[in-house]
């Protein structure tokens, strides 16, 4: 029994890491896609939809109007979702300079500033930006560049993370798991349509786009997605970047996680039929991407529990192996976070 | 050093994390519902 236990466990977190992204980059050899891209300068809103922003926005409408895309096609739609730091009295005197605004007294969460700021927006395509991260010039242009073809129907650019000392693109855990999520991302993109696009960047035709659910808190996935059900692609192209800092505390990138998984279980009540495999057209990338890995925690445990069972060659082997990682992991813990012992225990409200 | 220590470490930290979103999405906490910030994901 241990060893069914530790075989099917071992397979199955083999195939999450290591199978799927195997099986996609032989796909995208043999069946990948190709997109249609050329000059096209359709009439764009941009829109940063912003809580809390004060000490980012001022910045983020400087990174917006220095963008190469003809300002007479390119609107900017900054919705405000009911901040207290101040963000909204910055706005008001910066709104002069041809920014739309969009005032919601009471904060009522990103869901609803993204869904008014789609409803109020007269461009065809809709290109969604958070207020942290700072555009490269030409990332608006390559990214809508992608709608001249008429399949696509939502485009994700790409979030580079730089590293706060050498501001040199991220290679440490993080930024290793962003560059391995990106392969994916890519591989996706070319079979047919990314699991999920980039927060920080991403576009969407005006008239694809389906109100999110209030509370919604992936509205990076949803969004797409629901293209995706509506028989368009969506794609990943790295050539429209962002640039945004690893989070400086990985307590911070923790939460940020947490949410993003915890937005994985709220997505399946709110899209269902994302399960079904006769109406998902990317079915198997969905299970495969996104489901699977809500398991590989407990199928992590199971192979750890198994593994104690079998104390013979070749298993003892793999017992060292698995302690050995998992004692790294603990001193990578203390490595980074010498100041605290809470990142295991988020307080509620805090993430 | 530090660098090599944290691959693991990130491992650890996202396979925990979506024991944390389970819990989080199970309990409905409301700070999550309501998506009180405005932080895009990776």
């Amino acid at each position: 029994m241990p060893e069914v236990v530790f075989w099917t466990s071992l397979i199955f977190v083999s195939y999450v890491y290591l199978g799927y992204p195997l099986i996609l980059a032989l796909w995208k050899r043999i069946a990948a896609r190709p997109i249609h891209k050329t000059d096209f300068q359709p009439k764009v809103t941009l829109i940063v939809a912003a809580y809390n922003e004060k000490a980012n926005i001022r910045r983020k409408i400087q990174n917006c109007m220095s963008l190469d895309y003809p300002r007479s096609h390119l609107e900017i739609l900054v919705s405000l979702d009911g901040p207290t730091d101040g963000t909204d009295v910055l706005m008001f005197k910066l709104a002069s300079q041809g920014i739309h605004l969009l005032y919601s007294p009471n904060h009522k969460g990103k869901a609803a500033a993204i869904n008014s700021a789609a409803e109020k927006a007269s461009g065809e395509i809709l290109v969604f930006v958070d207020a942290r991260q700072t555009i490269d010039r030409g990332a608006i242009r390559e990214l809508v560049a992608n709608f001249a073809d008429p399949t696509i129907g939502a485009a994700s650019g790409e979030l580079v993370l730089v590293d706060r000392q050498s501001n040199k693109e991220a290679s440490d855990g993080v930024g290793l798991y962003w560059r391995y999520e990106k392969f994916i991302r890519s591989c996706e993109s070319a079979i047919h349509s990314v699991i999920g696009v980039t927060g920080a960047i991403y576009a969407i035709r005006k008239e694809l786009f389906v109100p999110l659910s209030e509370g919604t808190i992936l509205d990076d996935v949803a969004i797409p997605m629901a293209v995706v059900l509506a028989g368009r692609r969506v794609i990943f192209d790295s050539s429209a970047r962002v640039f945004d800092q690893v989070a400086p505390r990985a307590d911070a990138e923790y939460k940020r996680k947490v949410r993003t998984l915890s937005g994985n279980f709220q997505l399946l009540v709110l899209m269902p039929t994302l399960l079904l495999p006769w109406a998902n057209p990317v079915f198997f990338q969905f299970y495969s991407h996104k489901i699977l890995r809500l398991f590989v925690p407990y199928a992590l445990v199971l192979l750890y529990v198994s593994n104690l069972f079998l104390l013979r060659n070749p298993y003892v082997t793999f017992l060292a192996l698995q302690t050995v990682w998992y004692g790294c992991a603990l001193l990578g813990y203390f490595a980074c976070n010498e100041s605290t012992g809470s990142l295991f225990k988020p307080k509620e409200g805090r993430i | 050093m530090k660098r090599l220590l944290l691959i693991p470490f990130t491992f650890v930290m996202m396979n925990w994390a979506a024991v944390a979103g389970l819990y989080h999405a199970v309990r409905g906490t409301r700070e999550i519902w309501k998506s009180n910030e405005m932080t895009g994901t990776l």
